[in-house]
C-alpha cells in the first residue's frame, strides 16, 4: 500500500525549505554580483595601471627626445628654418653671392609663403603636416658667361645662408641667336626657381 | 543513523535504552502496572520527537517460512498482505521479511512471516507512545535482535540455536546460515525446572526443527548459550555428550568489546545487548501496521526536508562566503593596485614637471629635425646635369644647344627623389635641307645619350619636321637667302652619379 504524502506534517518544513532556498539563491545572487563587481572594478584597474604606466614611460620617452633634439632643434632656429621668414637675410644672402661669385646682377622676385603639399617633397605627410611646412617660392634671373657661372653662384649662396633652401627649376638659355664671341659679355640667361623652406615655429626663441 | 529509543516489550515489563552512534544510555525498566506506564511515559516525554523502535518479547510469537513468487513493488506489497492475512487471519501484528532469493528453479523468494498472536497486553504500551506523539518507527522480535547480535560476533554458522536467558524465560531462536528460521520463548521460573531443563527444552527445539524439515537430521547444531545470571552453565555438559549437538557459551566481555560498551553496562541490564545491536541496522521485519507508522512517516518527510534545507543552507553559506572571501580578496589586490597607479601618476608628474622647455611637443621637434635633414639631404644643383651635358655636346661638332630646362623632380607632383627632368633645345648646324639625314643624326645622338649613365629615358619632343599623319606639314623649296633650320627638342630623364 503506497502511503500517501503527509502534507499537514510537511507544510512547514516546506514553508523552511523555501525560506532556505530564497535565503541561500539571495546570498548566492549578492555575492555573485558583488564579485562581479570587484572583477570589473579589477579589470578597469587593471586597465588604469597599465595606462598609467604606459605615460609614465611616454613622459620618460619623452623627456629623452627633448634632450636629445633640443640642441639640434635650437640650431634650425637659429638657421632660420623654425619661425618666421627672414625675407631679408635671403635677399642679403642672394646680392652676396653675386658679389662673391662675381656676376653680373640678379634679378629676384619672392612669392607669399605657401603650404607645402605633402607629395611634393621626400618626406613622410605625417612630418610635413605636424610642423606646418611652408615653402616661399623666389625667382632668379640673371645673366651668366659660361655654365659654371650658376655653379659658383649656387655654391656661394649655400655659403652665404644657413637657411634651407632647394633649387626647383632651373633653365639657361642663350640670349641672342649669334655665336658665342670671344667677348668677355655675358650672352646666357639663366632664370631658376628656389624654395625656401620654413617651419611655423611656436615660439621658438624659448628654447 | 539518528538518535533513537529501542524499547523492549514484553508481558512483565518494558525496557528502554536511549542510543545514538557511538553513545547510548539506559533509561531503566518499567514494570505493567499503572505506576510503571505513568513512569514510561514521563520517560518519554522527556524525549519528545525521538523515532522509537519497539522489539517484542513475547510467547504469543509465530513463524512461518514461505516461498513465493519474486515480485516486486506494489504486487509484493498485495502478495504479502494475502498471505499474512491467511497465515496469521486477523492478527493485528504481523509482518514479512524477504531473506533471499533462491538460486534454482523458478528463482523464487524465502520469506520469513512472523506475527505475534495475542497482543492485548502490548496495547498500553502502545497507547502510551501514540500519546506521547513519538514516531513508531516499527515494531520487531527479539530475536530478530538477536540475528543483529550474532552478525556483530561474526558468528554465522549454519545451523546456530541461540539460547538467551532473560526474566521472561528462555528464548530459543534457530538461525540458518545466520537468517532467523524460527523462535520460541519459554516462560519464566516455574517449580517443574531443574538442572537439566534447559538442555532438555534445546533438545526438544532440536526434535521440532527436524520434524519441520528446517534442520536436517544429520546436521550439528551449534548450540550458543548467552546468560547473565549463568544458570545456562548447567546444560553444557550434557548438550556437549550429545554428538549432535555442539554448545559453548558467549562470553560477555566479548559481546561488550563487540558493542562497543563497558562490561559494567552490559552486565547492568542483560537485555541492553541485543537492543544495542539492532539499534543501528535496518529494521527487516515489521510488525507494525501502516497506522502506527504513520508519525514516523511524516517524521522521516520532515526530517529529508529539513535535511535538505540543510544542506541548500550550508551550501548556499559556503557558496555566499566563498564568493565574499574572493571579492574581499579582489577588492584588496584593486586597492594594491591603486596605489601602484598613484605611484605611476607622481612619478609621471614629476618627469613632466621637469621637462626642459620646450615649445613643442617631443615628438614634433623629432619630426621638425628628421624633416629638415630630409631636405638637405635630397638638395640637388643642376651643376652635375651640366657638367655631363657639357662633356656629351663635346663630342657633338655639328649639333647647337639653344636652351637647357633642368627640374628637380623630388618636388615636382608626383615626387621622383632623386630624378631630374632635363629638357634640349638644339639645332642642326649647318643643316643642308635634308631632314633624312638629319632625323638619322638625331636617332644617332639620342641613342649615344641613352647609353650614358645615369640616363634614365629620352623622348623627342620636337623633330625638325612633323611627319605626323594628323599635324598639317608645311614648307617651300624655293631657292633663297633663308637659311634652312633643323630645330628639335629632346627630353631626358636623369640621375645624378652618387
Amino acid at each position: 500500500m503506497m502511503p500517501t504524502l503527509p502534507w499537514h506534517a510537511i507544510k512547514i518544513p516546506l514553508l523552511i525549505l523555501l525560506a532556505v532556498v530564497l535565503v541561500a539563491g539571495t546570498g548566492v545572487w549578492w555575492s555573485s554580483g558583488k564579485l562581479r563587481e570587484a572583477k570589473t572594478a579589477q579589470a578597469q584597474q587593471i586597465q588604469a595601471n597599465r595606462n598609467a604606466e604606459q605615460s609614465l614611460q611616454r613622459s620618460k620617452t619623452e623627456k629623452q627626445l627633448i634632450q636629445q633634439y633640443r640642441g639640434a632643434y635650437q640650431t634650425l632656429v637659429a638657421r632660420g628654418f623654425i619661425g618666421a621668414e627672414n625675407r631679408l637675410a635671403w635677399l642679403e644672402a642672394v646680392q652676396q653671392a653675386n658679389r662673391d661669385a662675381h656676376l653680373y646682377g640678379v634679378d629676384y622676385s619672392l612669392e607669399p609663403r605657401a603650404p607645402v603639399s605633402a607629395s611634393g617633397l621626400p618626406v613622410s605627410s605625417q612630418s610635413a603636416k605636424a610642423s606646418v611646412l611652408g615653402q616661399t617660392v623666389m625667382k632668379l634671373r640673371m645673366p651668366i658667361l659660361v655654365e659654371d657661372d650658376l655653379t659658383r653662384f649656387f655654391d656661394a649662396l649655400q655659403q652665404r645662408t644657413p637657411s634651407l633652401f632647394r633649387i626647383r627649376v632651373c633653365q639657361i638659355s642663350r640670349a641672342a641667336e649669334t655665336a658665342p664671341q670671344p667677348l668677355n659679355r655675358p650672352e646666357l640667361e639663366v632664370e631658376c626657381e628656389l624654395l625656401w623652406f620654413t617651419v611655423a615655429g611656436s615660439g621658438g626663441s624659448t628654447l | 543513523m539518528t538518535r533513537r529509543l529501542i524499547i523492549l516489550l514484553n508481558s512483565r515489563q518494558a525496557s528502554v535504552l536511549d542510543w545514538r552512534p557511538g553513545r547510548m544510555h539506559w533509561l531503566g525498566e518499567f514494570p505493567t502496572t499503572q505506576a510503571g506506564l505513568t513512569e514510561f511515559q514521563r520517560v518519554l516525554m522527556r524525549h519528545p520527537g525521538f523515532p522509537v523502535r519497539v522489539i517484542l518479547d513475547s510467547v504469543d510469537e509465530d513463524y512461518r517460512v514461505e516461498t513465493l513468487p519474486h515480485v516486486g513493488g506494489l504486487a509484493r506489497d498485495e502478495m504479502l498482505s494475502r498471505k499474512l492475512k491467511q497465515v496469521f487471519r486477523n492478527s493485528a501484528f504481523a509482518g514479512a521479511w524477504r531473506q533471499l532469493r533462491e538460486h534454482e528453479g523458478r528463482r523464487d523468494d524465502r520469506y520469513l512471516l512472523a506475527a505475534v498472536i495475542d497482543a492485548d497486553w502490548l496495547k498500553p504500551w502502545l497507547a502510551v507512545i501514540d500519546n506521547t506523539q513519538m514516531p513508531l518507527e516499527g515494531i520487531t522480535l527479539l530475536s530478530i535482535a538477536c540475528q543483529s547480535l550474532l552478525k556483530l560476533l561474526h558468528i554465522r554458522e549454519s545451523h546456530a540455536l541461540l539460547a538467551y536467558r532473560l526474566g521472561t524465560g528462555l528464548r530459543l531462536s534457530y538461525y540458518q546460515d545466520g537468517l532467523l528460521r524460527f523462535s520460541r520463548l519459554l516462560a519464566g521460573e516455574t517449580p517443574t525446572q531443574g538442572p537439566g531443563w534447559a538442555a532438555e527444552e534445546i533438545s526438544k527445539t532440536q526434535l521440532y526443527l527436524m520434524g519441520q524439515r528446517m534442520l536436517p537430521r544429520e546436521a550439528r547444531l551449534q548450540v550458543l548459550l548467552l546468560d547473565a545470571s549463568g544458570s545456562l552453565a548447567s546444560a553444557l555438559a550434557p548438550l556437549n555428550a550429545d554428538p549432535a549437538f555442539n554448545a559453548r557459551t558467549l562470553d560477555p566481555h566479548t559481546l561488550a568489546r563487540a558493542l562497543h560498551m563497558p562490561d559494567a553496562f552490559l552486565s547492568s541490564a542483560p537485555e541492553i545487548a541485543p537492543l544495542a545491536a539492532i539499534a543501528g541496522e535496518p529494521l527487516l521485519l515489521n510488525l507494525a501496521p501502516l497506522e502506527f507508522t504513520r508519525r514516523y512517516t511524516e517524521y522521516r518527510w520532515q526530517r529529508g526536508i529539513h535535511l535538505t534545507a540543510l544542506a541548500i543552507g550550508v551550501a548556499g553559506i559556503i557558496f555566499t562566503g566563498t564568493q565574499w572571501l574572493r571579492m574581499l580578496d579582489l577588492n584588496d589586490e584593486t586597492r594594491q593596485m591603486q596605489v601602484i597607479q598613484q605611484q605611476f601618476e607622481t612619478r609621471n608628474r614629476d618627469i613632466t614637471r621637469a621637462f626642459p622647455p620646450t615649445p613643442v611637443s617631443a615628438a614634433q621637434l623629432g619630426e621638425t629635425i628628421a624633416l629638415a635633414q630630409q631636405l638637405e639631404k635630397a638638395r640637388a644643383t643642376p651643376a652635375p646635369t651640366l657638367a655631363f651635358l657639357s662633356r656629351v655636346f663635346d663630342n657633338q661638332p655639328g649639333i647647337t644647344l639653344k636652351k637647357i630646362s633642368w627640374q628637380d623632380a623630388g618636388l615636382a607632383t608626383p615626387a621622383k627623389p632623386g630624378e631630374r627632368h632635363i629638357e634640349l633645345d638644339a639645332e642642326l648646324i649647318p643643316f643642308d635641307g635634308n631632314y633624312r639625314i638629319a632625323m638619322e643624326r638625331i636617332e644617332n645622338f639620342m641613342g649615344q645619350l641613352r647609353k650614358e649613365t645615369g640616363v634614365l629615358e629620352v623622348l623627342l619632343l620636337r623633330s625638325p619636321v612633323n611627319t605626323d599623319s594628323t599635324a598639317v606639314l608645311m614648307g617651300n623649296t624655293r631657292n633663297g637667302n633663308v637659311p634652312l633650320q633643323a630645330a628639335f627638342t629632346l627630353k631626358l630623364r636623369y640621375r645624378d652619379a652618387p
